[in-house]
């Protein structure tokens, strides 16, 4: 609970700070936890109803945990015009995931953005953070092997052991 | 830094800072996000220890800055005051460039860059073609400061228009000086600035807030992050101007969420600021008081438009509400607000600076000053573009864009971002102005622009903006949630060749419905894709209604693939390549299975003896 | 005192106390809107869209929905000009095709002119009008239920599907919600869809009867006005 003390300490009846916090939460928790919403509504003087329809909202807030590594795939005008939709087959065909769903083992989550604002790198992709330009299927294909640190086309998907705990 | 209490120590400080730019010889690096994804924190990490190394660390400084705007050339930098421009650098170069260039003046050819009209190599900045047609009167600054040093703005006269208008301007001055300048909102929406501050000011109610839009949705357009990133003292001091014009209180600067480093940018500024005493309680010495907090979008296109904004602001769901009455006079919490885009507030400063006269010489009758664009797509030099308002789409597409990238043929442009439009390459005679783009059936919008080539099918360009709309609408709304994904319905036949003239006439009919009865701007322009498409291209609509085919190939159901055996050299590439196992290999002999293909090209993209075929 | 302002509405000249919504004003004359999120006393949403109005000043109009429209002096509305009724039966058809079994939504197309739905049937439970979201957040100051999702998600929801403590359990969301009016006598059978002008011979009465309007239904609970001009179908 001291990580959610630490969030939430100078924001009594602040509802204005809402979306703030939620952000705090996510960053802290990577994702935002029931009960944890709970507590923001209760401090925050937020009906429950608004936050929880604040956290449903809003792309940046998760209800469900987070896999390990976040790629993210950009499907702003000019990726799509430079080929991007079929970053998401690779995708599929790598992880055997949809955009907002996570790997059974929890290591990737996959996610699409309607632009980076980085369009001269285009097509992007981000991984855990770092842009990685002019990708193609091939570079894609590498770069989450990579990251999964396993042979290429695995497509088995592996048993759920996903845990949440709170502080 | 010491607190500065009074307008004549500003001043003070101001020559002080001026004069410490000495001729001091300086290695300008292009370090925005692009440059940043491309290396440029390395290469500067590689300069810093060469000059160390060299113990040339005092006599060459260093200038980290924001995005040039060159961007397809990043990483790039330049060197002053010879002009010298290296473009595609990495870190490897950077000694070679330190013994060379800085210490011997010995250009190195590799790294110059290489004009494709002329065939020959510029070694400085102000030839390149790229730059020559631009007027970079916003833009241009981002060269010239660390954006994390508040000392590089004052010194090339920063805050100057701020001290101005507080000592010897009225507010109602202020405001008729952005008036008679001409300057209209560069978000998209183009409402002439200083009528809307004056609304502002006569509303009544306190406080009074002043916002700066910066959640730049629109898919293809940075203009504005290029401008946060880079110079955010620039819209500080803009919206300090107008916080003083219209006597507000506080401010906001929205970001959203996708732009970390204008965040952290404008944090730095509005915290060097502060320090300095230009934000805060009786800012030097004067009556006027004015602080600024950053707030973080939470990834929500919406979240552009005003009253979705002021709502997320509060701490709401982004919901825009009806504007018959105006935030500038209920705004964020029902008090009067004046939001203006990035772009706007910073073209403030100069406004104040240079007059009003100044802004309104450049530009068209109805639409002054330069405007920054994002070209992009399938162009060769994909970069930020800061023109004056009347140029031609040809002049910016061909003189500075380079022409098409490929070598392929430019169909189209895309101005606007979703609330725009496609234009055919025969209009590519108009001025870029608000009136002139309106009336041909896109917008200026933001000031993104797609340029797509004749392997860009304009049903599918128009399928993708209805599947934005779609995904960012707020849903509160029947035309807008219900009417879109009717429209893609439709689209989607038509892509699927399952299309007819009647289901054609009904995307039309909805269409219509749709932007005359939305309750905000996203559902209201939200048509403006399809009905340009159909308007400019609707040959394209036909073939895949009666012929059941797509000509640019992309739709597809309605391509085959399949491997020419003449070119096909057994490699194999494909095969591994496929995420579909829809290649079969027997003998050695390569084919496409049709059941499991799914055309997403990636076999096409492998294969390096283009026996792919698409049919 | 309450302040009084006129307007103009359809070519009537209508007196209504300020701070009313355009909406009201012509209902309280009997000037049939057609409406659907809208309920007496209770902030409008301006969701639906089917009150739209046009606004004339200055020679140009401007159309917006009458429900979140404040009256104004002298003000010009129009609520049937040939764009409005053609947008407004558009939307009507776009409801209908989403919520065919609903008996309140086949009112509603039946009103608004539709004959023909050129839209593939679907078949939603909620047509998202928000009244009960509203009526439990301002009536009852209870804040239990709320819109959900963004776009075509968007959903009335409980907070993590659970009723919170602040429920009172009142259903007056149930009662309230149109969707729960009489089913249709003729619900609408896969194969065979087209509107069964059940309501449509209702009209045809009406329009021989002077003074009255299609007894709709919606009436019921929605305070619908009660004339309605024969020209404007």
């Amino acid at each position: 609970m001291l990580k959610l003390n630490a969030l939430l300490r100078d924001r009594e009846g602040k509802s204005c700070e809402l979306i703030e916090v939620l952000q705090d939460v996510q960053s802290a928790y990577n994702y935002l936890p029931e009960q944890v919403l709970r507590a923001v509504s209760a401090k925050l003087e937020v009906p429950l109803i608004e936050v929880f329809r604040v956290a449903n909202f809003y792309k940046a807030f998760t209800l469900k945990p987070r896999g390990k590594h976040l790629l993210t795939v950009c499907m702003g005008t000019a990726c799509h015009v430079r080929g991007a939709p079929k970053f998401l087959d690779e995708v599929l065909s790598q992880l055997n995931v949809s955009p907002g769903e996570t790997t059974g083992d929890g290591e990737f989550t996959v996610e699409t953005v309607n632009c980076l604002g980085a369009c001269a790198l285009g097509p992007i992709v981000v991984l855990d953070g770092k842009y990685y330009d002019h990708m193609t299927t091939g570079k894609l294909r590498n770069l989450i092997q990579a990251a999964r640190k396993k042979s290429p086309k695995k497509r088995k998907k592996i048993k759920s052991n996903a845990q949440t705990t709170i502080c | 830094m010491l607190k500065l209490q009074s307008v004549r120590e500003f001043k003070a400080f101001q020559v002080k800072r001026a004069e410490k730019e000495e001729r001091l010889t300086t290695v300008i690096l292009s370090s925005g996000t692009c440059g940043q994804a491309g290396g440029s924190l390395n290469i500067a990490e590689a300069f810093k220890k060469e000059l160390k190394n060299r113990r040339l660390a005092k006599k060459i400084r260093l200038r980290i800055t924001g995005c040039h705007g060159f961007c397809e050339q990043e990483p790039l930098l330049v060197i002053e005051p010879e002009n010298i421009f290296y473009c595609r650098i990495k870190p490897k170069d950077v000694p070679e460039i330190v013994s060379g260039t800085l210490k011997q003046n010995k250009i190195i050819d590799r790294l110059l860059y290489s004009d494709p009209a002329s065939k020959k190599k510029v070694a400085y900045e102000r030839d390149i073609p790229f730059y020559k047609a631009q007027d970079r009167a916003v833009l241009g600054q981002n060269k010239l400061v660390d954006p994390c040093d508040i000392n590089d703005y004052i010194a090339i006269g920063g805050y100057s228009a701020l001290i101005k208008a507080l000592t010897s301007m009225q507010p109602e001055e202020v405001i008729e000086e952005i008036k008679k300048s001409g300057l209209r909102g560069r978000g998209g929406g183009g409402f002439p600035t200083g009528m809307k501050w004056e609304f502002c000011r006569r509303a009544e109610g306190r406080p009074k807030y002043v916002v700066c839009n910066a959640d730049e949705g629109d898919p293809g357009a940075y203009m504005d992050r290029s401008v946060l990133e880079g110079n955010p003292h620039a819209i500080i001091e803009g919206m300090l101007i107008g916080a003083y014009a219209i006597g507000a209180e506080h401010g906001y600067i929205y970001v959203r969420n996708e732009y970390p480093l204008a965040v952290e940018h404008s944090k730095i500024a509005i915290q060097q600021a502060e320090e300095l005493g230009l934000i805060g309680e009786n800012i030097l010495g004067t009556d006027f008081s004015f602080d600024i907090k950053i707030a973080r979008g939470g990834g929500a296109f919406i979240c552009g438009e005003s009253s979705a904004l002021m709502a997320s602001l509060a701490g709401l769901v982004g919901e825009p509400r009806p504007k018959d009455i105006h935030t500038t006079e209920r705004g964020f919490m029902d008090l009067p607000t004046n939001l203006n885009n990035v772009e706007t507030w910073a073209n403030v400063p100069a406004i104040i600076n240079n007059g009003a006269s100044w802004f309104a010489s450049k530009g068209t009758a109805a639409s002054k000053g330069t405007k920054i664009f994002a070209l992009t797509g399938k162009i060769r030099n994909t970069g930020l573009v800061e023109v004056p308002m009347g140029i031609t789409l040809r002049e910016i597409i061909y003189n500075i864009g380079g022409g098409g990238s490929n070598g392929k043929k430019i169909k189209a442009v895309q101005t606007g971002g979703p609330s725009g439009g496609c234009l055919p390459e025969r209009l590519f005679h108009l001025p870029v102005d608000f009136e002139a783009l309106t009336e041909a059936g896109s917008m200026v919008g933001s000031g993104g622009m797609v340029v797509m080539d004749e392997a860009t099918c304009m049903v599918d360009v128009a399928k993708y903006f209805l599947k934005f709309l779609i995904d960012e609408s707020c849903g509160k709304c029947v035309p807008c949630r219900i009417g879109l994904s009717r429209m893609l319905e439709i689209i989607n036949d038509i892509t699927e060749g399952k299309g007819t003239e009647e289901k054609l006439a009904l995307l039309e009919d909805t269409a219509q419905t749709v932007a005359l009865a939305s309750l905000c701007a996203l559902g209201k322009t939200a048509p403006n894709p399809v009905l340009s498409t159909i308007k400019y291209f609707r040959p394209e609509y036909e073939a895949h209604i009666e012929k059941k085919k797509c000509p640019a190939g992309v739709c597809r159901q309605l391509i085959h693939y399949s491997i020419d055996k003449t070119k096909c050299k057994s490699c194999g590439a494909c095969f591994r390549a496929c995420p579909h196992n829809a290649i079969l290999v027997k003998a050695k002999i390569y084919n496409i299975i049709d059941e499991n293909c799914q055309k997403c090209g990636i076999c096409k993209e492998a294969c390096k003896f283009q026996a792919v075929a698409v049919s | 005192m309450q302040e009084y302002v006129t307007l103009t509405i359809d070519g009537a000249k209508v007196r209504a106390p300020h701070e009313t919504s355009v909406l009201d004003a012509a209902l309280n004359y009997n000037i049939c809107i057609p409406h659907l999120c809208h309920l007496q006393g209770i902030t409008p949403l301006g969701a639906c869209r089917l009150c739209i109005v046009e606004v004339v000043k200055d020679g140009k109009s401007k159309v917006t929905a009458s429900c979140t429209l404040e009256v104004e002096e002298g003000m010009v509305i129009r609520a049937h000009t040939e764009k409005i009724i053609r947008a407004r039966k558009n939307i009507a058809e776009m409801l209908v095709a989403e919520a065919p079994n609903s008996r309140a939504m086949q009112d509603i197309a039946v009103r608004c002119g539709v004959k023909k739905v050129r839209y593939p049937f679907r078949n939603e439970n909620c047509v998202l009008c928000g009244r009960c979201v509203r009526v439990c957040s301002e009536i009852w100051q209870s804040k239990s239920l709320g819109f959900v999702g963004r776009g075509n998600h968007r959903h009335v929801a409980l907070p993590f599907d659970k009723r919170p403590e602040s429920c009172k359990r009142c259903n007056y969301c149930i009662d309230i919600c149109p969707m729960t009016i009489t089913p249709c006598p003729g619900p609408i059978k896969k194969g065979n869809e087209a509107l069964c002008a059940l309501c449509e011979s209702q009209l045809s009465m009406a329009h021989n009867i002077v003074d009255s309007c299609v007894d709709c239904r919606l009436g019921e609970g929605f305070n619908c006005a009660r004339k309605v001009s024969v020209n404007t179908i």
